[in-house]
């Protein structure tokens, strides 16, 4: 009964912040994609809090983990929830249409908890299974929606508003968000959240080093997210267009 | 009627001065590809202790046998879009200078994580040959176990092909500096920019 009440309290602190945020941040408004990023404004704002609460907290324990953690363990970790990833893989390959993809990742995810200690060891890619990489905004994406707005979420990050909706649809199906809904678990996603934190340390200096770090990590995420939609072969960059007088 | 046979043979005769390249792999983005990381990794292996005490060596190496395959050039006209319409000729090599030696320096770093060749894998063109442009797609084993997918563009040059983008897991290195650069020029100027890439050089080879 308490967790019933905490959960909504929970998502009106977030919410609270989220306000707080917006409304003590200035006003100044850039538009640098008004296409792709037309709430460029609020998404800094966000953005700039979630670099805050990085530096603080998000940062530091990675580094910490990261120190600690000797290198092929970490790997472990890492492999360990990717093979997690499977259901939402599945599912999302056969809304696809992807059928022979999804019986790899089948196959996938049994070798690799069966042989690899529950996925901590991935043989599957040694023997030759390829890992594939789909969610629900992929799906969402193949099915139509292919250009969607940019949004800064707090604490999570960048997203595209139809990768938001996707991503609340993992509740459902993905093995971290079952052990929180049914058995009030966190630890799984804190552990994932530090490991992923962690895998990034190696590009805080091209970050810190940009000129602009909000346009940066937005367009490699809008960049990536394309390069995964379309399964790893995306159209190729109109370069000519570079070269055009036009803004 | 005059005109146009005068044009044949002009272009006969062009054709004829331009040297025809010492072998057919010129004529092949993927084969380029895999000599040249060949070449790279094959100097690298021979010497990796030296290397990793002093980098400044590596990025000689790099600069030796990467950047005659590159148009940075053309990579640079490409990054700096129409904030580049006014600038001066010297401008433009010094912007395109401070590029290729960034570009070198991170190259030359990440390669000492690099233990083999096996670690590179260059996959067939897949139909995207065309008469201008092409993308040759390789994968870059990771210590994970994972592949990284690392295409490059190149594009046709009188002096053959030539490399002008690198696009790792989708994120064009081209789109990517040009987003954060094209601003800054129009905000500080192309000199304080390049100013701030030579000193980022510094920084990195310390």
């Amino acid at each position: 009964m308490m967790s019933r009440i905490e959960r909504p309290a929970r998502l009106a602190a977030v919410l609270l912040v989220t306000l707080a945020v917006a409304a003590c941040a200035g006003t100044q408004n850039r538009h640098t994609d008004p296409e792709r990023d037309p709430w460029e404004g609020y998404n800094r704002k966000i953005h700039s809090f979630n670099m805050k609460f990085d530096r603080y907290l998000g940062r530091p324990v990675a580094v910490a983990y990261d120190t600690v953690m000797p290198d092929p363990l970490q790997r472990g970790v890492a492999n360990f929830f990717r093979n997690l990833d499977y259901p939402v893989t599945f599912f999302n390959q056969l809304m696809q249409g992807k059928f022979r993809e999804s019986g790899i990742s089948t196959s996938r995810f049994l070798f690799n908890t069966v042989f690899g200690l529950l996925g901590f060891f991935d043989v599957a890619t040694r023997v030759g299974m390829p890992a594939y990489d789909e969610d629900f905004g992929q799906t969402l994406a193949t099915w139509g929606w292919t250009d969607s707005r940019y949004l800064v979420m707090p604490f999570l990050g960048p997203f595209t508003v139809r990768d938001t909706l996707g991503r609340s649809f993992y509740g459902y199906l993905h093995p971290i968000s079952y052990a929180i809904r049914e058995e009030d678990m966190y630890a799984p996603l804190i552990i994932d959240l530090i490991q992923r934190r962690a895998s990034f340390l190696d590009a805080d200096a091209a970050l810190e080093e940009a000129y602009d770090p909000y346009t940066l990590v937005r367009d490699s995420y809008l960049q990536n997210r394309e390069f995964k939609i379309y399964d790893g072969d995306p159209p190729v960059t109109d370069y000519d267009a570079f070269l055009e007088d036009e803004p | 009627m005059k005109t146009p046979r005068t044009g044949i043979l002009l272009a006969c005769a062009w054709l004829a001065a331009t040297p025809l390249p010492a072998s057919s792999h010129l004529d092949d983005p993927a084969q380029l590809v895999s000599d040249t990381a060949g070449r790279i990794l094959t100097r690298l292996n021979e010497n990796h202790a030296q290397y990793h005490q002093r980098p400044e060596l590596l990025k000689d190496v790099v600069r030796e046998d990467l950047l005659p395959l590159l148009d940075v050039r053309y990579a640079g006209r490409l990054i700096l879009g129409r904030s580049g319409r006014d600038a001066s000729a010297e401008q433009l090599d010094a912007f395109t200078e401070a590029m290729s030696n960034l570009l070198i320096n991170r190259y030359a770093e990440g390669l000492l994580q690099f233990r083999s060749e096996e670690q590179l894998e260059v996959l067939p063109l897949r139909g995207e040959l065309n008469e201008r442009m092409t993308r040759v797609r390789t994968r870059v084993r990771l210590e994970s176990g994972g592949f990284a997918p690392v295409d490059y563009v190149f594009r046709r040059t009188d002096g053959g092909w030539k490399a002008f983008d690198v696009v790792v897991e989708g994120i064009s290195y081209v789109t990517t500096y040009r987003n954060q650069i094209m601003p800054e020029v129009q905000a500080e100027g192309l000199d304080a920019v390049i100013a701030r890439l030579n000193q980022g050089q510094l920084v990195l080879s310390d």
